[in-house]
């Protein structure tokens, strides 16, 4: 009996940049029921390990496009809604990126449907290999 | 005066098997024409990629029909969310809305529904401004009536009085079932089983759920600002009471949670989908559970069916599962199977 899967187990991973590791991603799915312009996402908190990611070094990646969070807040185009069971990029912009062998990740997802009285608050986590 | 009561599928009840891409849209029409239903409800902006372009550039509108043939269904509903508040810094201007309004009607008309569900959150201004345009295209607006909301209720009287103002033959309701919910579905209280919840503490909220269904609900106002009305809406039906209760039991986090979603249902009269007949032409059938036997954990399917026939209802019901949600955080959901069982029990219910 497992839950569903938030994370692609596969998509974790260090990304290097001229030679040097300049920080690591890992893809997700949105945790509601349907797909949405970038612009309702009001934040993605990152933390791994215990220690949380600083909002400016995250960078989301759909459709072959990347934006900073800030940015994001203004991206309304269909063609770079996060559709509904995709999986989106997620960068950390980290020098060195993270160490070889296991490590956890907790993200919150803050997504806010103009429908609701409050924010969806998804918290995702889980172990992973890099 | 005879009934016409049809079955449809909410394409919403297959969204755990849509988000592991065990089923994709085509996949999702295929298993609705499986369980007997005619009828087919869509949420464009959960199934159909890049929404709204290839409905507005024709592209998806041929494969649609094409699918609908080959499954011998028909459009039921679809289902549109207004996202007024888009930017984060402001909420869309009535124009702006209206527009956004007009443009699902159009979208819903270009892939042959004949209504809209629009959620409660909808501006009153906003709806009355999209009629005209609703007539021209020939979509009607359905508001939904989800709980904590109700028919028979001052906030319903809002909505009808702007009917007798207008004249309009565009506007009515949605009827979820989970407004007829005899008690808290049981996979919810598996759940807080599973985060941990008091035995003690889930006979509270059961026995505070029972008490509110047998005084009748308080019911909640008119008020756009919904997070203040669902608040005052939960303190006048005991919430405080309630907590106060779990509290002195010793109830943590998952107590209060399960304390917290049981304002998530309500029970309304069945005779409040008579007295309104004439309002509704689409309607929600929600569920949480089947069982084998074909009966739900919460929602008095046979005496709300009754009352549509009785009242006449010329209409859909359209399946709308949603157990998943209390299910997936640990084990395989099988919506497949529960939306089998739901229109099962709609048919015995309707034809015997």
């Amino acid at each position: 009996m497992a839950g569903r899967q938030i994370y692609n187990p596969n998509g974790f991973k260090n990304i290097e940049e001229d030679g040097s590791v300049i920080g690591y991603q890992f893809e997700f799915k949105a945790q509601y029921y349907r797909g949405f312009t970038l612009s309702i996402i009001r934040d993605i908190k990152i933390n791994v390990d215990g220690v949380d990611e600083p909002r400016e070094n995250i960078r989301i990646t759909v459709n072959g496009e990347t934006f900073t969070l800030e940015e994001a807040r203004t991206v309304i185009d269909p063609e770079y809604r996060w559709e509904f069971g995709d999986y989106a990029a997620v960068t950390v912009l980290r020098r060195g990126g993270l160490s070889k062998g296991r490590h956890h990740i907790k993200a919150i997802q803050i997504i806010a449907p103009s429908y609701m009285p409050f924010q969806l608050e998804p918290v995702c986590e889980t172990d992973f290999e890099i | 005066m005879g009934f016409d009561i049809k079955r449809s599928v909410s394409l919403y009840s297959y969204q755990d098997e849509y988000y592991d891409k065990k089923l994709d849209l085509e996949g999702c029409l295929r298993e609705t024409a499986k369980t007997g239903a005619t009828g087919v409800e869509l949420l464009a902006e959960q199934m159909v990629k890049r929404f709204p372009l290839p409905i507005e550039d024709g592209t998806f509108c041929h494969q649609w029909f094409e699918w609908l043939k080959k499954y011998n269904l028909e459009p039921s509903c679809y289902g549109a969310f207004l996202e007024n508040r888009i930017f984060d810094n402001r909420t869309l201007t009535l124009k702006e809305q209206i527009k956004m309004m007009e443009s699902d009607l159009h979208l819903a008309s270009l892939l042959g529904f004949p209504v809209i569900r629009t959620l409660v959150s909808t501006p009153m201004d906003v709806i009355e401004g999209s009629l005209e345009y609703a007539e021209r295209v020939g979509v009607k607006i359905g508001l939904e009536v989800h709980a904590p909301f109700s028919l028979n209720s001052e906030w319903a009287e809002g909505y009808l009085s702007m009917i007798r103002r207008t004249g309009t033959k565009c506007f009515g309701f949605i009827p979820d079932m989970g407004i007829f919910c005899k008690n808290i579905p049981d996979v919810v209280r598996d759940k807080a089983r599973r985060h941990g919840a008091l035995e003690e503490c889930i006979k509270i909220v059961d026995d505070a759920y029972a008490k509110r269904v047998a005084r009748g609900f308080v019911k909640i106002k008119y008020g756009l600002n919904l997070g203040k009305a669902n608040m005052e809406y939960r303190i006048a039906n005991g919430m405080n009471e309630m907590m106060d209760a779990i509290q002195a039991a010793g109830g943590g986090p998952a107590d209060m949670e399960y304390a917290g979603n049981s304002f998530t249902y309500s029970w309304s009269d069945p005779q409040d989908i008579i007295d309104n007949i004439d309002y509704i032409f689409h309607t929600h059938a929600k569920f949480y559970n089947m069982y084998e036997d074909y009966t739900e954990t919460a929602v008095a399917i046979p005496e709300v069916v009754e009352a549509f026939k009785k009242a006449g209802y010329r209409g859909y019901l359209s399946s709308e599962y949603e157990g998943g949600e209390h299910l997936r955080d640990a084990m395989e959901v099988d919506s497949i199977e529960q939306v089998c069982r739901h229109q099962e029990a709609l048919r015995r219910a309707i034809e015997e």
